[in-house]
């Protein structure tokens, strides 16, 4: 027997072990959690969008500068301060910081006439993966775990909805359950953190361990017939069909070659942009990778300079590479942000910006979109949103469009008061092709 | 340990009954005061029973209250050791002298530290520059550990000035560390101080609210003029060292000291009092550009004037909050204190006050706020009152409040414990009482280019103050070029010995330290435990996550418990089962060092069976149970 088969060997004794463990002593049944979703029940996808399967959602968490990205105003010196323009391809202008973005721009649909009315951090961020205002009586589910709830997983193990270095008060199944919550990632190099059972535990003390504590869990649950607990107990079902599954090397990056490492860049970011592309590919459904720090009230163009070097690489290579791999045409990638920043550029605060909610910018590619094209426009200043204002929940309800999801479909909490993925909000179907 | 503290308790008793000889004591020192308040809490909570028609719940066993009291108190399971001799306590006023111990040890106030540094958004590192905010951060961990009264430790945020090095003044990190943002910090002031939520009102007036956007700026020029002290005098010094950085390493170096960690960390003056409209003002009743003066929007009013500059408009605004706004202030923070206690606040979101005829038990509202006020804001004897009442002794109930944002006070709610808790209890279990380790301090040390410089001859406190008391630019350049001089001669003459040896002074703790959440850097790097359990990520206030995820109960099952606990035959819950030959004895001593308990029949049959099957390894199995275990990471 060589190497490789011995590894196999032990690959499928874990599995078998694993599956023996959970049936015995977790009763789990080994079957995607369909039962779970609506997907069955649901009627046939809605949205005529319906290309997309998976979505890679990168937010810029703080504010991104819509002037100093995908809205810059050339003409007006005074609002772009030391901001230049470049030509991408498809005649698409955008921010002088993003030269390798503006050599995809021709896959792009850059959405300009993005408009918030929260004007906060933590509301804006909030409203735009909950569609929801903030309120102190609900707990909204995240914008992933409605997709997750309305289409259901694709992977019959692995976490259908994955959060990479994304804080978890924006990626919770609220009232849907922690069912529905993101698994969390922090650093993409080190994927899934404790995914194998600790080397010197053995399968059979590793068994026992699960044995008593699913007995003690037992008993505790009867004893506290409560929700919260019910969800550990059934997380740790979900845990343990995870790490029995043949699967696991998706969260592995070593796997991939350095030239496609080298290609996606070096940092968080980058690297959690090629994990998420390698989620997806292992049909994970629902990947969100955050690059953070854009809150450049201070120092704007050198703040915006420095996240722009961190974002355009990866951002870039990521949608060649999904292309290469044919993987574009059902994956969404989105990027998006909670506001822009303002027209007028602060001196007493060393060149920055301040929020600016009214108009910003957001961008979407691949999932049926078509590529090269800008939505919406603002005012000469970038100040105002002139034309085709698109809101917050307009712009999730074309995710949820693209996806095929029924964006208007009225799910009920279980205080009984109605929600939507989107709200109010409509779908732009100009946009795709 | 209860021995040594009876004893403490009885010194002090002595004291206190010695102090009231002479009346001076102060309901906050009087125990009788306390347990009269206590009791008093328990007759409006039983009139509630009364009134609703509601069965009065059970009594917790000594077990479960004992677990409850650590976990609320000092946010960690009690050691093997403190379990064991609480439960073998015969002491009828047992609990009450748990109670009491507890709230005296050092555990409480590093738990009220993570509780502080959620609610204040702390983060050690700044965006930006070379400043941090280490000592902010010592400066709020000392007023917890001191037990400053809440009304003093909020006017101190509010009304700051000066240097941020100096242990006195190293508050004025509450608005350095937001700078460039004064409006989002004035939002989180009223916020987490009064329950007022202005945050729509920054950019438009509040569809749901009351608060129009002029309001928001009216009251926003008190905190307006944040400066830096002085820093002026060197800019043009600056600017030359700016454009020669590369040539002349350690002049840039020293400059960059100057300018970010020792200028740009101070906050000048007490504010300015105006503000002018911003261009984008967009109401008839203001202009951008205009100057607005500043009024309070509520409370008894009190305005600056738009015509000149009011150096003491920080004063006045927290004059204002604490002292101006009828019950509010200490209203929202005595909700506050009941959600800490009682796990759920009697309103709730706590940071959206409503008055306490709009709650659900308005006797009981306005009692503890005026409570909160006789205490004279002291948290530890508010705190010490809600443990003492036999509502805090309830029973668990396992159902959510019936009642829509707030307690229904029938019974403790079943709640996660925070990360913090998890956490802290963990390295209980590895290490032994984490409460005996040293607390960690600032690196007070100068440091140019990455190295410390000066050590034993001078420290960031005293040079700090010495540059910021500088009055012209020329005596600014000579500090400077003088401090450089020595700091080439002291980087060259001893910079490895010297560094050495005050390393020691220095109490750091990394990421990996197996020490409480409070010491540990903040936030939680993002691969850390902490961070995986839903450890706030300090960016917006009071954030913290109890939501399980899948990467908790891998970490559980195969990662840093297994490593750190299990695994780990030194680590201290074994330590328990030393010279214990008794199958019997070894599984309850794991019981109580883990759950607090003792098993029951049916559990102790089991890991009987278990030690039978697996021998020794047994015991690591059953250690990993009870830790894998739903009882473990619930409050109950």
């Amino acid at each position: 027997m060589n190497h490789l088969e011995l590894n196999r060997a032990d690959e499928l004794t874990r599995r078998h072990f694993m599956l023996n463990a959970a049936r015995t002593y977790l009763g789990v049944h080994l079957f995607p959690m369909l039962g779970a979703s609506v997907a069955s029940a649901a009627p046939a996808a809605v949205g005529a969008g319906n290309k997309a399967k998976y979505v890679i959602y990168l937010y810029m968490s703080g504010g991104m500068s819509h002037l100093d990205t995908f809205d810059p105003k050339p003409k007006k010196k005074a609002v772009m301060g030391p901001t230049e323009t470049i030509m991408g391809k498809a005649d698409l202008e955008i921010s002088g910081y993003l030269p390798k973005t503006a050599e995809v721009t021709d896959k792009m649909c850059i959405i300009n006439s993005m408009s918030s009315t929260q004007g906060a951090h933590e509301q804006g961020s909030y409203m735009m993966h909950h569609s929801y205002s903030q309120r102190g009586t609900i707990r909204h589910p995240a914008f992933g775990s409605w997709v997750l709830k309305l289409a259901g997983p694709i992977h019959p193990e692995l976490p259908g909805f994955i959060a990479i270095n994304t804080p978890p008060a924006v990626t919770s199944g609220g009232f849907f359950g922690a069912k529905f919550s993101a698994a969390p990632i922090g650093r993409p190099e080190e994927g899934l953190q404790d995914s194998r059972r600790p080397q010197n535990v053995s399968e059979g003390d590793f068994e026992r361990r699960l044995s008593l504590a699913d007995k003690l869990n037992q008993q505790f649950h009867s004893r506290y017939p409560n929700a919260d607990v019910k969800a550990y107990e059934e997380l740790y079902r979900d845990a343990i069909s995870l790490m029995n599954s043949s699967d696991l090397a998706a969260f592995d990056l070593s796997k991939e070659t350095q030239a496609t490492r080298d290609m996606y860049g070096s940092g968080n970011f980058a690297q959690g942009c090629l994990l998420a592309r390698r989620l997806i590919e292992n049909d994970v459904r629902f990947v969100e990778v955050q690059l953070g720090g854009w809150d450049t009230h201070y120092d704007n163009f050198a703040g915006v300079e420095g996240r722009c070097k961190e974002f355009d690489q990866a951002y870039a290579a990521l949608l060649t590479d999904l292309e290469a791999r044919g993987k574009l045409k059902d994956t969404l990638v989105v990027v998006a942000t909670e506001f822009g920043r303002t027209p007028e550029i602060k001196s007493e605060h060393k060149d920055g910006r301040d929020h600016h909610p009214s108009a910003f910018s957001c961008v979407l590619a691949g999932g049926g979109i078509k590529g090269g094209v800008k939505y919406g426009l603002t005012d000469t200043s970038g100040g105002k949103v002139k034309n085709d204002l698109v809101t917050v929940q307009d712009f999730n309800a074309t995710i949820a469009y693209s996806l095929g999801l029924p964006h208007d479909l009225v799910l009920m909490s279980p205080s009984k008061r109605p929600f939507k993925i989107a709200d109010q909000g409509k779908p732009i179907t100009s946009i795709f092709g | 340990m209860f021995r040594i503290f009876s004893q403490a308790l009885l010194f002090s008793l002595t004291l206190e009954m010695t102090a009231h000889a002479f009346d001076e004591i102060k309901p906050k020192d009087d125990t009788e005061y306390i347990k009269k308040s206590a009791l008093k809490i328990d007759t409006l909570i039983a009139n509630f029973y009364r009134l609703k028609k509601l069965p009065v719940p059970e009594v917790t066993d000594d077990a479960m209250f004992m677990r409850r009291s650590f976990l609320v108190t000092l946010g960690r399971i009690p050691t093997a050791e403190e379990a064991w001799s609480f439960i073998e306590m015969e002491d009828t006023d047992k609990r009450a002298e748990l109670v009491d111990y507890l709230i005296k040890s050092r555990g409480y106030s590093s738990h009220m530290t993570n509780w502080a540094f959620d609610l204040l958004r702390l983060r050690d590192n700044r965006q930006g520059g070379q400043g941090t905010n280490e000592p902010y951060r010592n400066w709020i961990r000392e007023a917890m550990d001191q037990n400053m009264p809440w009304n003093q430790f909020v006017d101190q945020l509010i009304s700051s000035t000066g240097n941020g090095w100096d242990p006195k003044t190293a508050a004025v990190g509450y608005y350095t560390s937001d700078r460039g943002m004064p409006l989002d910090n004035l939002s989180n002031t009223m916020r987490v101080f009064l329950g007022t939520r202005m945050e729509c009102a920054q950019c438009h007036d509040d569809p749901f609210g009351e608060t129009e956007r002029k309001d928001f700026y009216h009251l926003a020029a008190f905190t307006h003029g944040q400066e830096q002290m002085n820093q002026s005098l060197m800019s043009r010094l600056w600017l030359e060292l700016r454009d020669n950085r590369e040539s002349r390493v350690i002049e840039y170096q020293v400059g960059q000291l100057f300018w970010d960690k020792i200028y740009g960390m101070s906050l000048g003056g007490g504010g300015e009092g105006r503000i002018t409209l911003p261009s984008d003002y967009q109401y008839r009743d203001g202009k951008p550009g205009e100057i607005l003066g500043g009024k309070t929007p509520f409370g008894k009013s009190v305005r600056t004037s738009d015509r000149n500059d009011d150096e003491k408009s920080r004063e006045k605004l927290s004059e204002w909050i604490t002292e101006k706004t009828g019950p509010q202030f200490a209203s929202v923070i005595a909700d506050r204190m009941w959600k800490r206690v009682m796990g759920k606040g009697i309103h709730e979101p706590v940071d959206e006050y409503i008055e306490a005829s709009k709650t659900v038990y308005p006797e009981l509202m306005t009692y503890l706020s005026t409570l909160m006020v006789e205490l004279d804001y002291d948290l530890r004897a508010f705190q010490k009152v809600l443990l003492l009442t036999k509502t805090f002794q309830f029973a668990t109930n396992p159902n959510p409040s019936s009642i829509d944002g707030g307690d229904d006070f029938h019974g403790r709610k079943i709640e996660r414990l925070s990360a913090e808790q998890i956490w802290d209890s963990l390295i209980t279990l590895s290490n032994g009482d984490p409460d005996k380790l040293p607390s960690r301090s600032v690196d007070h040390r100068i440091y140019v280019g990455g190295r410390p410089v000066l050590v034993g001859e001078m420290d960031m406190v005293q040079l700090s103050n010495e540059v910021l008391a500088l009055k012209t630019e020329e005596s600014v350049r000579k500090y400077y070029k003088d401090f450089l001089d020595r700091a080439k001669q002291g980087s060259v003459a001893k910079k490895s010995d010297s560094s050495m040896m005050m390393a020691e002074n220095v109490q750091k703790y990394g990421v990996d330290s197996a020490v409480r959440a409070s010491e540990l850097p903040s936030p939680a790097p993002r691969e850390h435990f902490l961070y995986l359990f839903g450890a706030s990520d300090r960016e917006v206030v009071e954030s913290a996550s109890k939501d399980p995820n899948v990467g908790q109960m891998l970490s559980l099952m195969n990662g840093f418990v297994q490593r750190q606990l299990v695994n780990k035959p030194d680590a201290h819950v074994y330590k328990s089962l030393q010279n214990v030959t008794s199958t019997h004895e070894r599984i309850r001593r794991l019981y109580l060092a883990i759950l607090s308990r003792p098993p029951t029949t049916q559990e102790m049959e089991w890991m009987q069976a278990e030690v039978e099957s697996a021998g020794d390894q047994a015991y690591r199995n059953i250690v990993a149970a009870l830790v894998m275990s739903s009882e473990f990471v619930f409050l109950q």
